[in-house]
């Protein structure tokens, strides 16, 4: 969905433009709103109506064509401007914040489409081209979008799809059959990837700790998952689990405290670093199963970013925050739907670089996860209530029973 | 009936170097030649016409190069003694402009200007409709020459509500070829020429339109000049003409067929100069 604003100006009552260009409107089949309507109060006074269409982008382009004939013309926010930068990691003052929302820029009198749509950077112009750019990857003399005229932001979707996901629309609930919630985000991942999109999982070491680990490495197994992003906290624990039977020292089987268990963890990092990677340790037989192992056997790229509560850290880990990002930046590309696994934080450094049509499912039993999420600018997300450990189960049951 | 207030003093450019040389309308095939002497003596016979009518007929220099400069009335809006000049849509009548803002201004008139990426074609395009119970309107056309948006800024010019007809029919490319005032109740409409939309905007409008039919239309019955109650019109089929005399009109007919090669009859060739849009305009000035 696309919305444009239009202004038609003069003598539109009285000489039935107006309801000519509202006739227009209906006819294409294009939604509309009258933003603003003056009625000039003596004969002589012209009125004027802003009128905001919304409506597929061809549909759009074409009807705003059509309405310029009688004289509503789209209402450009002016030209782009752009300020080259003026020296490396800096934007120029006043630059324009983008959203995560499809965001088009007015270059020689044409828009383009901005790449890499992302919530929080900038937008760079090279070529006639446009694209996102974190702040500290800008280079002087990048030439970079300042101000607001000259860009326009595609309003989002208000349905999804196949409007599978109505019956959730309503605010984050535990009080959701989860039966039910579970198929209609299998259903969505299997229409995803039948659209040749890619499937995202970001997990928190919870995953592990609430047994859900085996059927998150079924789900990589079956070729579920195309990308995974976690931290430290969750490959350490996957690991320890598969090497040491533990998860941070309680044992994943028994669910009781093992003698020594709290040092569990840092002895697998210790041998994962002696190893130098963690493909290395399964391919010396170090790892043999969990989600790690499953993510190297199927070549699926993760990404561990690292925190200052970390210990070790495994090999793997970006200690560089900027560098994790940018790694993640990366795998981003072709991502369609995104699961967020019991992970507060991980799960909002990914949200805010994710384009808002990506669908994010974000799992959490604490219901303020969900609320930070969306408060941090992440609205697609949908916030599922429950335990992640039983979720996942029933999803990986609900996926490879039938894959 | 209240006659026009307008229609008494014409500006009209002798045909010196008219002929049909590039084709921007139906009527026009730049193959068929225009018979110089002929046109001439058409043209006569239309001043001679409008002055017998009691109108006075003040003339501007015919220039090579623009042939279509006999056709005044596309030159511009007149306004008391603002002059509001053209904006050509056709590259070919571009070169009109300066001449005609030129001669505007020369003749004492404040010369002022539409924003230059709209197009409007003058009277050719607008024409003011006096209700005997209301104010003037100025009744434009848009599409194939105006600009639907430079109605809007020529309203705010020349401080007049205007209405906008959309003009759907090729042939018909001018609302002087659809329309034509008569007095303060009554105007021959050529609604072939409107969408259906124009069309209510007349119906509301003037309420004793004389509707023409399409043949009567297409003989360019609307592109007549009304001087007081006389009526010269470039054809005036019996239907029409019965009519106009039963309302008390003088019918003088007047053939310029030379002209209508290039798609113009009578009131194309006519500017009309005593025209006065803002009713405040003409005191305050």
């Amino acid at each position: 969905m696309a919305t444009e604003t239009i202004e038609l100006s003069g003598h539109i009552v009285d000489s039935l433009l107006l309801a000519k260009v509202l006739d227009m409107i209906v006819d294409a089949g294009v939604a509309y709103e009258l933003v603003d309507v003056q009625i000039g109060r003596t004969n002589v006074d012209p009125s004027r109506a802003r009128i905001e269409l919304e409506g597929g982008q061809p549909d759009l382009d074409r009807l705003v064509d059509d309405l310029q004939v009688h004289g509503a013309n789209r209402l450009t926010s002016g030209a782009t401007t752009l300020v080259a930068a003026d020296r490396d990691g800096v934007l120029p003052a006043g630059f324009y914040s983008t959203t995560n929302l499809a965001t088009d820029v007015l270059l020689d009198g044409t828009w383009v489409a901005v790449e890499n749509p992302e919530m929080d950077c900038a937008i760079v112009v090279a070529e006639g081209r446009a694209r996102t750019i974190p702040m500290h990857r800008v280079v002087r003399g990048d030439e970079i979008v300042v101000g607001s005229g000259g860009v326009r932001v595609h309003a989002p979707a208000k349905t999804r799809g196949a409007s599978a996901f109505e019956f959730m629309s309503s605010e984050v609930s535990s009080e959701k059959p989860k039966a039910l919630i579970v198929r209609e985000v299998a259903d969505r991942m299997r229409a995803a990837r039948d659209a040749g999109g890619r499937l995202l999982a970001v997990c928190g070491p919870a995953v592990v700790h609430t047994g859900g680990a085996p059927d998150v490495a079924r789900l990589v197994e079956a070729g579920w998952l195309d990308v995974l992003f976690a931290g430290n906290g969750f490959a350490t624990h996957d690991i320890e689990a598969n090497v040491l039977g533990t998860s941070l020292g309680v044992s994943v089987a028994e669910g009781t405290p093992t003698e020594g268990g709290h040092s569990n963890h840092l002895r697998v990092i210790n041998e994962v670093r002696r190893h130098g990677s963690i493909a290395a340790a399964v391919e010396a037989g170090y790892i043999t199963g969990g989600v790690m192992a499953a993510c190297v056997r199927r070549g699926v790229p993760f990404v561990l970013g690292g925190s200052i509560r970390d210990d070790g850290p495994l090999p793997d880990v970006y200690t560089d925050t900027a560098a994790a990002a940018d790694a993640m930046r990366a795998e981003i590309r072709g991502v369609t739907v995104a699961l967020m696994l019991a992970t507060t934080l991980h799960s909002i450094a990914v949200g805010n670089c994710l384009p808002a049509w990506v669908e994010t499912f974000c799992v959490d039993i604490n219901q303020a996860v969900v609320t930070k999420l969306a408060d941090r600018g992440s609205h697609q997300a949908m916030g599922i209530v429950t335990d992640v450990g039983p979720f996942i189960a029933r999803l990986a049951d609900a996926l490879c029973g039938d894959a | 009936m209240a006659e026009l207030s307008w229609g008494r003093r014409y500006l009209m450019c002798p045909p010196h170097h008219f002929g049909v040389l590039y084709e921007i309308n139906p009527w026009m095939h730049a193959e068929v030649t225009v018979e110089h002497d002929r046109a001439s003596l058409q043209w006569e016979g239309l001043v001679a016409a409008l002055r017998l009518a009691g109108a006075e007929v003040v003339m501007m220099d015919p220039q090579p190069s623009v042939p279509d400069l006999v056709f005044t009335a596309n030159a511009g809006i007149v306004n008391g003694n603002q002059f509001v000049p053209s904006h050509f849509r056709h590259p070919e009548r571009q070169a009109e402009t300066e001449i005609d803002a030129a001669w505007f201004a020369a003749a004492g008139f404040e010369v002022e200007r539409l924003p230059s990426e709209l197009d409007h074609e003058g009277a050719g395009d607008a024409l003011p409709f006096t209700p005997d119970d209301g104010d003037t309107v100025l009744v434009s056309g848009y599409s194939f020459r105006s600009d639907a948006a430079g109605v809007t800024a020529l309203g705010a010019l020349v401080g007049c509500p205007i209405k906008s007809v959309q003009l759907i029919d090729p042939r018909l490319y001018h609302v002087d070829l659809t329309f034509c005032p008569l007095d303060g109740r009554r105007a021959i409409c050529a609604p072939m020429g409107w969408d259906l939309y124009g069309r209510k905007v007349i119906e509301a409008l003037v309420p004793e339109p004389l509707w023409l039919e399409d043949d009567e239309a297409l003989a360019f019955c609307a592109n007549s000049v009304v001087v007081g109650t006389t009526i010269v019109m470039p054809s005036a089929p019996p239907r029409v003409g019965r009519q106009l005399e039963a309302w008390g009109f003088t019918v003088v007919e007047c053939p310029v067929d030379e002209f209508l090669k290039a798609g113009g009859g009578c009131r194309c060739l006519t500017l009309a100069l005593d025209v006065t849009l803002t009713a405040t305009r003409a005191s305050a000035r």
